[in-house]
């Protein structure tokens, strides 16, 4: 009589037979797919540790922001950049976790992937996996920084990037409003990134346009919060003129916001910029809009430098390490603009 | 025709002032968080002297707007013993849905809107398969649809959309007799839901499921069906705020777009004095929760509180609501 509350014992039983069939199904499937030609085969193409040049023919890219629109541009065009030259290309998912990354890294050591591309989310806790990979024989590029243990590194210099958009901040607000104003930092202090962009930005603007009052100092990287803080913000200063963010994201959401407030988007008196170079912030630079700014960040350099280096170093070339280039976009970069809006498509 | 009406005799003025304030203490029992809302207010707009502007107030309005959106009907699943952690990627799939109909598609505003509501319906649908029908736990099967849905949402829209047009951008951004649409919308959810609780027999059924499922289905309430319907109202809540907010700032990102906001709307809903265990709480205790979040949230950044210092202030404030709900009720015990 009592046929609740749980539901008939049979069709649970069916459920999950049903599911574990197919998870295992699925698992198998998967096996199936990557078992031949993997790893193995990979190392032994790329050789022993040794002194010569090797055959490099897969690389590891160990990118933990997967939550970011850079992820899957980078993914896509390293994986074609890698095609050109004969490299097939794997990838994690951290889900930007230091945990994850860490277990996923020493299963590519013990795996044996013959070359390595790491972001690490923590430096000091990746140096024992660098050190394990490197001991291992395997190539280890570490992507954003240095390790003692690798093999080469591909470097950003995002103090430069938050410099070049306080630069021109700076000098736009001298000419454009005679030194005089007001300027909201959304800024990032949780990540080294983050915290070199900052400072970037905010040293460069404030030595070069000492006349302007900075109002608010924001943690914001998302457009979401990039919004709201903005919100405030201009209803203590509703005549705010400038905002600059850690991420164009962010900078995005402040546009957003001023707009809210009734400010035409050509509104001579006003200008955001950010950094990443995101596709939504280049086509309001690109229309003209007093979204003028943007210290962006070429997907197809990182992805070259992504195959290009580990491959620099299995060849023996010496000092194979590089430094991706940063460059501001304004609103007479249209060119440039394109070609950017065109790699993140 | 006259109209008669009995003098006011001394037994029933002179208790009148402890009446009032018996009244109102009562209130406070009930609503413990709004006192607290009170002061913080006052506090703000004392420190800030704009805290109370029409401006900063509309800010407020609208930022929560899309956290009520959700809340009113995430808190009658939560009453009735369930609970859903998977708005915050459902909220992104709507506005990715919407976004790429209206700006891609170049559908209609309608059309767009219609499709976000269907891709969060499809989310509490399954959800409430799973759960009950089949009798998963909810919090495991919704905090797996959490990373699920993103997951799917990311391989579908892997990169930024945005440009959506001006006609989408209408419900994001246009006013309703000087009120923001957000803001409108939200308004008319909370009434939805405060008239669903206390005026039909399935909001009583809600209850009851919350209180004691076996009882509830022996007294033929449908404990299935009602949880059912709920967890597809929650899902199609969360892709209308997706689609609310794609228009407001005009973009989407797949893997940000809504990240934590589960815990936000489960925070306001908690702090409104909706039991996790179901079977109490109210619409009221969510507006409160949901408008202390906002404006703490905005004070803080009124005040220039930096980053970390208003991390630590708002989880105390958060830890402190939810003492004073636990405490409150039991206050004239």
């Amino acid at each position: 009589m009592n046929r609740f509350p749980s539901p008939p014992p049979s069709s649970r039983r069916q459920f999950l037979g049903l599911s574990g069939g197919t998870v295992a199904a699925a698992l198998l499937g998967a096996a199936g797919c990557s078992a031949p030609g993997g790893g193995a085969s990979s190392a032994q193409a790329a050789g022993a540790s040794g002194t010569g040049a090797k055959t490099l023919t897969k690389i590891g890219l160990d990118y933990p922001f997967t939550q970011i629109p850079l992820y899957s541009a980078l993914v896509k065009l390293s994986t074609a950049a890698g095609k050109k030259r004969g490299v097939s290309l794997v990838t994690t998912n951290d889900a930007a976790s230091a945990d994850a990354q860490a277990g996923n890294l020493r299963t590519w050591v013990a795996q044996k992937i013959p070359a390595i591309v790491s972001f690490p989310m923590v430096f000091e806790a990746t140096e024992s996996i660098a050190k394990a990979a490197t001991d291992a024989g395997l190539i280890w590029v570490t992507y954003g920084g240095s390790l003692e243990h690798q093999s080469a590194d591909i470097q950003f210099n995002f103090l430069k990037g938050g410099t070049l958009l306080g630069e021109a901040a700076a000098q736009w607000a001298q000419e454009q409003l005679g030194g005089k104003g007001k300027i909201a930092f959304l800024t990032d202090d949780t990540i080294q990134l983050g915290r070199e962009r900052t400072k970037g930005m905010i040293d460069a603007f404030t030595k070069a346009a000492p006349g302007v009052d900075v109002v608010a100092r924001e943690q914001a990287i998302d457009p979401d919060t990039g919004l709201s803080k903005a919100r405030a913000v201009l209803a203590k200063h509703p005549d705010l003129n400038l905002v600059l963010g850690v991420t164009d994201a962010a900078a995005y959401g402040a546009y957003k916001a001023l707009q809210q407030t009734g400010r035409a988007t050509t509104d001579a008196k006003t200008f955001v910029g950010g950094q990443d170079g995101a596709a939504p912030s280049l086509l309001a630079i690109k229309q003209g809009t007093f979204y003028r700014a943007s210290a962006a960040l070429a997907p197809q350099d990182i992805a070259d430098a992504v195959v290009d280096v580990p491959l620099a170093v299995a060849a023996g070339k010496a000092n194979p390490s590089v430094q991706v280039p940063i460059t501001l976009v304004g609103p007479g970069d249209t060119a440039r603009i394109d070609v950017l809006l065109a790699q993140n498509a | 025709m006259t109209t008669v009406t009995s003098a006011p005799s001394a037994d029933r003025l002179l208790p009148a002032p402890r009446t009032r304030a018996h009244t109102a203490f009562q209130a406070v029992r009930r609503q413990p968080l709004l006192p607290v809302l009170v002061v913080m207010v006052l506090v703000f707009q004392s420190t800030t002297g704009s805290f109370l502007d029409a401006g900063n107030l509309r800010g407020i309005a609208t930022d929560a707007a899309a956290v009520a959106i959700v809340a009113v009907p995430l808190a009658l699943l939560v009453i009735s013993g369930y609970l859903d952690l998977s708005v915050g990627s459902t909220l992104a799939l709507g506005g990715l849905v919407a976004g790429w109909l209206a700006g891609e598609q170049h559908q209609s505003p309608v059309v767009a809107v219609l499709g976000a509501l269907a891709a969060g319906a499809v989310v509490g649908a399954v959800n409430g398969v799973l759960c009950c029908y089949l009798g998963l736990s909810a919090f495991i099967v919704t905090l797996g649809m959490l990373t699920a849905v993103r997951g799917f949402a990311q391989q579908l829209f892997p990169l930024p959309l945005s440009g959506f047009g001006s006609g989408f951008a209408w419900l994001g951004g246009a006013r309703v007799a000087g009120i923001d649409a957000p803001v409108v919308i939200a308004a008319l959810v909370l009434v939805a839901g405060a008239l669903f609780l206390a005026l039909t027999p399935a909001g009583r059924h809600v209850f009851a499921i919350g209180v004691n499922r076996e009882a509830a289905y022996l007294s033929g309430i449908g404990v299935r069906r009602a949880p059912f319907a709920l967890f597809v109202v929650t899902g199609v809540a969360a892709a209308l705020a997706g689609a609310i907010k794609a228009s407001v700032l005009d973009s989407v990102v797949a893997g940000t777009s809504g990240a934590g906001f589960e815990l936000t709307v489960l925070t306001a809903v908690l702090l409104g004095g909706v039991a996790l265990t179901g079977g109490s709480g109210s619409v009221l205790g969510v507006l409160l929760g949901v408008l202390f979040l906002g404006c703490l949230q905005n004070g803080l950044t009124l005040l220039s509180v930096p980053t970390f210092w208003q991390q630590m202030a708002q989880g105390t404030a958060l830890v402190a609501g939810a003492a004073l709900a636990f405490f409150g009720p039991r206050l004239n015990r």
